[in-house]
């Protein structure tokens, strides 16, 4: 792990995610927020602060992902430091959850109880009458695909459609705020694919949404804002590709395909300005590790123009995702 | 999509909307089918005695002499329904009020919703009221239609009849405030929640001096219409010991008791943590 | 250099002989409440009324003004009967959530996709309860008659109450057993340990409540074989050559007590399984 400081980047969401909702004060704060439970320590001096946009929170089982959730949600109190949501403290404020919608992570509900029933019970604890309170229903049912089987007892539900009813009745009313725990789980890949579209809709339409998962990929494809968590602690947050950026002390792996690759090869040993740290071939191909990659880039296409070293035909680098930040900062 | 209220509904109006969504669930849950049971026995019992004494079986003697319908309703709302079954249920329902939530994992819902925790409580409270008073109360009323007629006047009746329905309401009110601060303190709330009922009450009701105040069934037997028989050593310890205090005063205690103890226990709730099993 | 073998390894040791997986499963249900200070606490607090009873024989054995708390063998009968509080305290503490937990963690597919059987998991979880059971009544109430001899400094006492021995047995194992079949019976019908114990409390005070019941309307006692307490209490004093305290026949208590660990037993050939078949 590198010893550079933590990464934090001041966010500027790219593609897919949504450009910020009016005003960039930051959604949720973390001042020095520790949590414990007995001897065990759940979160750990954790200070951050989560800007409007779509956020993934990402870390490994046990990192304390739910226990930010749930410190962010209300339903624990910190033992040390204090949390803001929306500019207001959370614990003991129920008058927030105005603006706050949370699909939790567990599969439980009042089973006997319809679709559309429990949603529409659980909005009007929210101050709507009767009737304004089933067409909340009926909408938030309809975003998630869900009005066919609304009839139907929550008994009944696959996997998916207890999933979609419960990001049904976190959005129902139409929060500021959305707070969703691991909703891609148990999901078929149909169903996860249809979630992160909605996720990244509601996402462009202004809400502010928190994701929390240990899946890396699907993080990636709502949102470019993230926040690394490991072991109680935050490990990065901010854009990924600038947080691999700042990992300088980590070398870049690029992927070079070319009819010459041996030639290429030579090449790039022969010029210790581009520091090539390590070297592997594939059929066609080279695969460099270099400690900078910017020059390393403007080699390649130099090469590429000077047309000596044959044709180049592809040059990516594997290493510039949340896999590989992720790898290297958790190890 | 259209605008929603910004404004939170009030304390009393959150708890009721708590009850709409509980009392259904509440009633038909598992614990509901073991309440009617429960309630089903003595209805059970009465019609059978009805028939066992319309056939000539000498059902109604106790040392060879006649004991009358009223009587023996007496005698079975205070062995039945004041022993045994309002506190029974206050512990069952009381105890549960919120644990039941947390068990199953549904409190998230409730918890991040703009009503306060208090009005959860409450809302759950008023659930268990609706689903015991409802259950319980006609099952004493048929009780009554079959047992009182016999050597016994319904009309005549009718007063004792109304205030023993009072009495087991207020019982289940007043015994289920104090188990939801049971419930919502303690770990194992039903243990806690037996020894109180089996194990304080029993012990304090036998000694004199001041240690029976500090027990529900002290005030409720005050407002017990019928003489109570004795069925052991316990409770003829504590038939010597016996002193009802008057019926205004256990009244006020009732209720003193029954807001005190709902007033702990929202207070409770609204301060705990409820970490939910992984 | 020698390059080492990663790859899996199978176990080339010992097995222990079938038919002992229940062993292991009781040993960890054992284990697993002795680790709780509040069970230790409670124990400790069941073993109270041993304590005082001990007392009672040293005193009576060596002190002549004590001379007339000397036990007879309806002392130790009593003994049992007042360690019934604690068997019930005990029997909802430990054995509500013994398979309850299971179902809820759906654990039992995991026993049972094991080489073991259903009997030697039901055994397992049985031997948890009674362990912990007879440690409250049959092993205090044994160690108090060899306390006795011990304090007598002769046998005397034993050999005119050679009866006692199997009494004692007898009696806390039908108290044992019952409690133990009960308790896991109903454990094996709920995924949830709370609503076992309230199910299990509510049995055991309701029939209690309906014979109060019965027996203040119609005086007599023949209708005390609805009261589980009342079966047993019956039972336990022909045990002890006592003068029985209903008037049921104790040949119905006992048909009773029979009859209700019969059907515990088939609900937890029913209920336990690896699968659950859904028509």
């Amino acid at each position: 792990m590198s010893t550079a400081s933590i990464p934090t980047v001041a966010s500027t969401p790219t593609t897919p995610t949504t450009p910020s909702p009016a005003g960039t004060a930051a959604i949720v704060t973390a001042e020095h927020v520790s949590k414990w439970y007995g001897q065990v320590i759940g979160l750990n001096d954790v200070s951050v602060s989560v800007p409007p946009g779509v956020t993934g929170l990402l870390g490994p089982n046990g990192a304390g992902k739910s226990t930010f959730m749930k410190l962010i949600t209300g339903q624990l109190r910190p033992s040390k430091g204090a949390i803001k949501v929306l500019g207001e403290p959370i614990w003991r404020n129920p008058k927030i959850y105005f603006q706050i919608g949370f699909c939790p992570e567990q599969d439980a509900f009042y089973e006997r109880m319809t679709g559309l029933e429990w949603v529409r019970a659980l909005v009007r604890l929210n101050g709507l009458d009767e009737k304004a309170a089933d067409e909340a229903a009926r909408r938030a049912l309809a975003s998630v695909d869900l009005m066919e089987a609304a009839g139907k007892k929550i008994g009944a539900y696959s996997k998916g459609m207890r999933q979609r009813v419960k990001m049904a009745q976190a959005l129902v009313h139409d929060p500021q705020l959305l707070i969703l725990d691991e909703p891609l789980s148990g999901m078929d890949p149909i169903g996860r694919r249809r979630t992160i579209r909605l996720i990244r809709d509601w996402g462009r339409a202004g809400k502010s949404i928190i994701v929390s998962s240990h899946i890396l990929h699907e993080i990636e494809s709502m949102t470019s804002n993230i926040l690394l968590i490991n072991n109680g602690r935050i490990l990065a947050e901010g854009d990924v590709h600038q947080i691999r950026e700042l990992i300088d002390e980590h070398p870049h792996t690029i992927y070079v395909r070319a009819e010459q690759p041996l030639r290429i090869a030579r090449e790039f040993l022969e010029k210790p300005e581009d520091d090539v740290r390590s070297m592997k071939f594939e059929p066609g191909a080279v695969i460099v590790e270099t400690g900078k990659p910017d020059a390393f880039y403007a080699r390649v296409t130099e090469m590429a123009a000077s047309g000596e070293f044959g044709a180049i035909d592809e040059v990516t680098s594997p290493d510039d995702n949340l896999q590989a930040v992720f790898q290297y900062l958790v190890k | 999509m259209a605008t929603t209220p910004t404004q939170p509904p009030g304390y009393f109006s959150s708890a009721l909307r708590v009850f709409d969504l509980s009392v259904g669930e509440m009633l038909w849950s598992r614990r509901t089918i073991f309440m009617a049971l429960v309630v089903g026995a003595p209805v059970l019992i009465a019609l059978v005695l009805r028939l066992l004494d319309a056939l000539g079986a000498p059902v109604f003697r106790v040392n060879g002499m006649q004991v009358a319908g009223p009587a023996v309703f007496g005698m079975m709302i205070w062995f039945f329904y004041l022993r045994f079954t309002i506190p029974v249920l206050g512990v069952f329902y009381g105890t549960s009020l919120i644990a039941d939530e947390v068990e199953d994992k549904t409190i998230t819902y409730l918890f991040t919703r703009p009503v306060p925790k208090g009005a959860v409580l409450l809302g759950k409270y008023l659930a268990y009221m609706a689903c015991t008073v409802f259950v319980v109360l006609p099952s004493v009323v048929i009780v009554y239609l079959c047992i009182v007629p016999m050597r016994g006047s319904l009309g005549a009746s009718f007063l004792d009849l109304v205030k023993d329905l009072t009495l087991l309401a207020i019982g289940l009110a007043v015994y289920g405030a104090v188990f939801a601060v049971i419930g919502a303190r303690f770990k194992r709330p039903l243990l806690a929640g037996l020894i109180f009922i089996f194990g304080w009450e029993q012990v304090a009701l036998a000694f004199p001096g001041y240690l029976k105040r500090f027990t529900v069934a002290y005030y409720l037997q005050a407002l017990v219409p019928h003489a109570m028989p004795n069925d052991g050593i316990v409770s003829l310890i504590q038939s010597f010991f016996r002193e009802n205090p008057p019926l205004g005063e256990a009244l006020f205690w009732l209720f003193a008791i029954l807001l005190g103890f709902l007033w702990i226990a929202v207070v409770s709730v609204e301060r705990k943590e409820y970490v939910l099993e992984q | 250099m020698p390059i080492h073998d990663q790859s899996y390894r199978h176990y080339g040791g010992g097995r222990a002989p079938v038919g002992r997986s229940w062993l292991i499963i009781a040993w960890a249900g054992i284990w697993t409440f002795l680790r709780k200070r509040a069970f230790l606490g409670l124990l400790f607090g069941s073993l109270i009324p041993f304590l005082v009873r001990a007392a009672q024989f040293w005193g009576s054995a060596n002190m002549p003004q004590l001379a007339s708390l000397a036990p007879d063998a309806s002392t130790f009968r009593r003994f049992l009967e007042y360690q019934s509080f604690w068997v019930f305290v005990i029997t909802v503490y430990v054995g509500a959530g013994l398979i309850a937990n299971d179902r809820r963690a759906n654990a039992l597919q995991i026993y049972l996709s094991k080489p073991l059987m259903r009997s030697e998991y039901i055994l397992g979880k049985l031997a948890v309860l009674f362990s912990f059971l007879a440690l409250v009544t049959l092993v205090p109430t044994l160690l108090l008659l060899l306390l006795k001899v011990a304090f007598d400094g002769n046998f005397t006492f034993l050999k005119n109450n050679l009866f006692l021995i199997p009494a004692i047995t007898i009696s806390a194992l039908l108290q044992v057993l019952l409690a133990s079949f009960t308790m896991l019976a109903l454990s094996s019908l709920s995924k949830s340990a709370r609503y076992v114990g309230i199910l299990y409390v509510g049995i055991t005070f309701f029939t209690s409540a309906i014979y109060g019941a019965l027996y203040a309307i119609t005086g007599s006692s023949r209708v005390s074989w609805i009261s589980i307490g009342a079966d047993l209490e019956q039972v336990v004093d022909v045990i002890f050559r006592l003068k029985p305290r209903y008037a049921t026949p104790w040949q119905v208590s006992l048909l009773v007590i029979v009859g209700l660990i019969a059907v515990s037993i088939s609900i937890l050939e029913r209920r336990v399984r690896g699968v659950e078949v859904v028509t």
